[in-house]
């Protein structure tokens, strides 16, 4: 009977002599392929950006009007260092939620707002803290808590192109916070009523961010849902709310593009 | 019906089709196929979660045993004659699917200006 000679590799023996070069080839191109690989995945992904949750600045309590759009708007009146009167914020609980429910009593009313700020350059939003602490009535005896959002100023009906994401994940609360990697996270946070905002080619009237809503000034639409995180062109009418710009959004007239 | 709510329906009528499958067949199936099952409970609803899933392989394995065309020796084959072929597939797969999917892939419209169609109707109050 002819003996079979091939070797054979088992993990707990001692590896066979005609099997260590080839092992040894093997684990070393294995090894070079994967590191190139991964290296040349990586370089073909966007920069992030610099958007994040600022910790480091500590707790920020404003007092301002609340606007609701329906996602709701914070003008603030009364700052502090980091976040002066004047500002808009826009406003986010923890988690994938906004807030649009516990502000919607609040429209026109002077609050104070306290909670966590993300920045990504001009975009800023606030992350409420939970209950009365993180949004209640300003103190006083009522006569001067009416108070009326800035007059907003329509600029227009748009073409633009761009991206549409929720407004926390890209202001910093993700990184990436955008593009299709995290299209399925942006979903769950628009579906949860964090504000969403569109990512404009170029700047308009001074910003890349824009708010976004419905048409009619309604919630985003869902016709937008299947959308969000692709590169798309749309219209809209573009209206400036503080310094916050919010678009219109028409759902009819989007066009993916290449 | 937009993509998610597809993938949702889909999901749902597996499971619904898999609830199906694994009533008649532990209730029914199993003690046809495996005798050693016959007489014993307690274990069969801990399978319920691994049958939602894979339905198909169960039903497919039940019918193949109940008509006989099952080979029991089919599985002792050797099955490293196709390793090569399949790594060297397997490898092709990954580069290609990874190459398809960076070329085929969205490009930021640096380039493109907004465009103002129109000035504002009127004035907002």
């Amino acid at each position: 009977m002819k003996t079979d000679t091939t070797p054979f590799f088992v993990g707990y023996f001692k590896v066979p002599k005609k099997l260590r070069k080839f092992l040894l080839s093997a684990g070393i191109l294995l090894v070079a392929c994967l590191t190139v690989f991964g290296l040349l995945i990586g370089s073909t992904q966007d920069d992030p950006g610099n958007g994040a949750f600022r910790f480091d600045y500590g707790r920020q309590t404003v007092t301002g009007v609340i606007e609701n759009l329906p996602y709701p708007l914070l003008h603030v009146t009364e700052g502090n260092d980091r976040i002066k009167a004047g500002e808009t914020l826009m406003l986010a609980a923890g988690g994938k939620m906004g807030v649009m429910a516990r502000t919607s009593g609040f429209s026109g009313q002077q609050i104070v707002a306290s909670g966590v700020l993300l920045e990504r350059g001009d975009l800023n939003m606030l992350q409420l803290r939970g209950g009365r602490q993180g949004l209640r009535m300003a103190e006083g005896d009522g006569t001067e808590m009416i108070w009326e959002p800035p007059v907003s100023e329509p600029l227009g009906r748009w073409r633009i192109a761009g991206e549409i994401c929720d407004g926390k994940c890209l202001a910093g609360a993700m990184r990436p916070g955008r593009g299709l990697a995290h299209k399925a996270c942006a979903n769950l946070c628009l579906i949860g009523d964090i504000p969403p905002v569109f990512v404009s080619s170029q700047p308009i009237e001074g910003t890349e961010y824009l708010m976004v809503v419905d048409k009619d000034g309604g919630p985003l639409p869902k016709a937008a849902y299947d959308y969000v995180a692709q590169f798309i062109s749309l219209e809209g009418e573009i209206e400036r709310h503080g310094d916050i710009l919010v678009l219109k959004m028409d759902a009819d007239t989007i066009e993916v593009l290449p | 019906m937009n993509s998610a709510e597809l993938l949702f329906a889909i999901t749902q009528y597996w499971l619904i089709i898999g609830g199906v499958v694994a009533a008649l067949f532990l209730v029914v199936g199993i003690d046809r196929i495996d005798e050693d099952a016959r007489g014993a409970y307690v274990f069969r609803p801990l399978l319920i979660p691994g049958i939602l899933l894979i339905w198909p392989i169960v039903l497919w394995r039940w019918w193949s045993l109940e008509s006989g065309s099952y080979d029991p020796e089919s599985r002792y084959k050797p099955v490293r004659a196709a390793h090569k072929v399949i790594a060297l597939g397997m490898f092709i797969a990954v580069v290609g699917i990874t190459s398809i999917g960076l070329s085929v892939r969205q490009q930021w419209p640096a380039d493109y200006v907004p465009q103002k169609l129109s000035e504002p109707v009127e004035a907002s109050e």
